[in-house]
């Protein structure tokens, strides 16, 4: 039969991080009966969970040096498991980067709605990351492109030209239009650089 | 001291005195039966109760059977908001721990938390929409990857690939119609589209022109009692006045409990579900699942004094190793059943195709497998 909703869940592997306590029996038997492989660790998480579908660690009595990876990084979806709800413990919680949590003890009920929560807020985190590097990197590349334009302009030829001498460019060297203005504009500033620097010579 | 009798003998021999008399007489054990006699679902309801007090009656005259069983009853009235105080009711005001009932998810929902506060087990046997299983009910009818699945793995190559789903307004309906949209794409198919009623609703026109503009081949009718016969019936008559080809009707909840009700207009729906009426017998898979799950909860009680206090798991788990073989599924207490797809002809279902006894797969997240060995495909060299 074919996959129906189940978020790839069937044979997903969860690393339950607590020390073993009656409080997260509940945790086990459903993971279980949804259908995930199971492992337990405590105190630390061993570097093999980085490759986990998804970590439950204990708010309680947890901390930073616990993940092998830095705060808020967690290479798949984290569900913290509550039993204090002080402001403390939970602002701990929600830096190390909790997408859902669950409520100690952990009963039959919530475990699956946190595992899709969970699932979901960490595709659209990634997906918002991804969305705003992208950005970065075309917003830096267009300030490039306008900077190698204004080089060749600078030397006297018309906008239409400049952009026609930077296609140009880019397709004798075989690289993209930005990666064409990156070098024209890196080779002009070390021009300048040197210029720079005979000027300072001759003051 | 030698030549007195001594008390662990006298006990012994006056103990077995006991038992063999105990045998005989069965010892009482209470149980609830929460089903609503009247309301939106009744008919529906009214099967599982004949069921259970059936199981009941063939239990309490089995002379193979250590128990028999003492049934406390409350009767919702179809009332969503009734069950939980009935419920609560029942656990308090009596020994009984298992009840059989609830015919909604919504009236299953509604129950869970007092069977949790009050140390009681729920005996639900009717189909249901899946992604749950509490520790505290004995799921004894059919989840999707027995019902829906194979319903439409069987509908899409054999009456096409356009499809149109109706429900009623709740879980039921939704979920039913979330995962068939998903089989239906998967499949290459399309959902034409999706309507609700709610429960009670008699009054489908407006989905029955919608049905007549988009022309579906096959209808997925996930609608509850009322709502249904009129729906069917409305579909029938659009079908005469306005001589459009009626698309088939299949469905998960339909069975033979409801055929008088529906009448006529049901004719020709092809149903799934783990249980039809043979020749010459009555009751569909609502009254059967019933009275099946009152004979398996007497057979896990059998031979057990206390059994019934036991949490469910505990008993699955004693059972086994008592060598009894539960029903219920040891990890999430769902019924191993087959998947009968059955056309409705002359008033009587007629079995069109038949799947082995299979797993239940609740949260739908691994491949069904046939729990027989024959059914396992041999490598042949």
């Amino acid at each position: 039969m074919s996959r129906i909703r189940t978020e790839n869940l069937g044979g997903a592997i969860a690393w339950i991080l607590h020390r073993p306590h009656p409080s997260v029996q509940g945790l086990v038997r459903q993971l279980g009966v949804i259908g995930l492989e199971v492992r337990e660790a405590w105190p630390e998480l061993p570097a093999e969970a980085i490759g986990a579908d998804f970590i439950f660690y204990d708010a309680d009595m947890g901390h930073d040096e616990q993940f092998p990876w830095p705060r808020g990084q967690s290479p798949m979806p984290m569900i913290a498991l509550i039993g204090s709800e002080a402001p403390g413990r939970l602002k701990w919680a929600m830096d190390v980067g909790a997408h859902a949590q669950l409520l100690k003890p952990v009963s039959d009920k919530g475990v699956y709605a946190a595992l899709l929560v969970a699932r979901s807020n960490f595709d659209r985190a990634n997906a918002s990351e991804a969305m705003i590097a992208d950005l970065q990197n075309r917003l830096s590349a267009r300030q490039t492109i306008v900077q190698a334009v204004m080089i060749f302009v600078m030397k006297g030829m018309t906008e239409a030209e400049a952009y026609d001498q930077l296609r140009q460019a880019a397709m004798a060297w075989r690289v993209t239009i930005e990666t064409a203005a990156e070098r024209l504009v890196a080779n002009h500033s070390n021009e300048r650089g040197k210029d720079d620097g005979r000027r300072v010579d001759l003051a | 001291m030698a030549s007195e009798p001594r008390f662990d003998r006298v006990f012994a021999r006056f103990g077995a005195g006991l038992f063999t008399l105990g045998f005989r007489m069965k010892r009482v054990v209470d149980i609830g039966v929460l089903l609503s006699r009247s309301g939106m679902y009744t008919a529906l309801a009214c099967a599982s109760r004949a069921g259970v007090l059936r199981g009941v009656e063939e239990v309490n005259v089995d002379p193979n059977l250590d128990v028999a069983f003492r049934v406390i009853e409350r009767d919702p009235e179809g009332r969503a908001d009734r069950y939980a105080p009935l419920c609560r009711e029942i656990l308090k005001g009596s020994n009984a721990r298992h009840i059989f009932g609830c015919t909604t998810s919504a009236s299953r929902k509604e129950v869970i938390p007092e069977l949790e506060r009050f140390d009681g087990v729920l005996w639900y046997a009717v189909p249901y929409e899946g992604f749950e299983a509490s520790e505290r009910v004995a799921y004894m009818h059919s989840c999707p990857n027995q019902h829906l699945l194979p319903l439409l793995d069987w509908a899409l190559p054999n009456l096409g690939n356009r499809s149109y789903l109706v429900g009623s307004n709740y879980i039921w309906g939704w979920e039913l119609a979330q995962i068939a949209r998903e089989r239906v794409s998967a499949a290459g198919g399309q959902v034409l589209g999706d309507r609700y009623l709610a429960i009670g609703d008699t009054e489908p026109d407006h989905i029955i022109q919608d049905i007549q503009a988009l022309k579906p081949d096959f209808i997925l009718n996930s609608l509850v009692g009322e709502s249904s016969y009129a729906f069917m019936a409305k579909l029938a008559q659009a079908a005469q006045n306005l001589s459009f080809s009626r698309p088939t009707v299949i469905s998960c909840n339909f069975t033979e409990c409801e055929i008088e009700a529906a009448g006529e207009a049901a004719e020709g729906l092809v149903s799934a579900g783990p249980w039809f009426e043979p020749e010459g017998a009555r009751g569909g898979s609502f009254y059967e699942m019933a009275r099946q799950s009152v004979h398996e909860l007497a057979r896990l009680l059998h031979g057990r004094p206390g059994a019934e206090g036991l949490p469910l798991s505990d008993l699955l788990r004693s059972a086994t190793e008592a060598g009894k073989s539960p029903r219920l599924d040891p990890t999430h207490l769902h019924a191993r059943q087959p998947a009968i797809i059955a056309r409705l002809e002359g008033g009587r279902f007629r079995e069109i195709k038949r799947l082995v006894t299979m797993r239940a797969d609740p949260y739908l997240t691994s491949r069904s497998r046939p729990t027989q060995a024959g059914a396992i495909l041999k490598v042949v060299s």
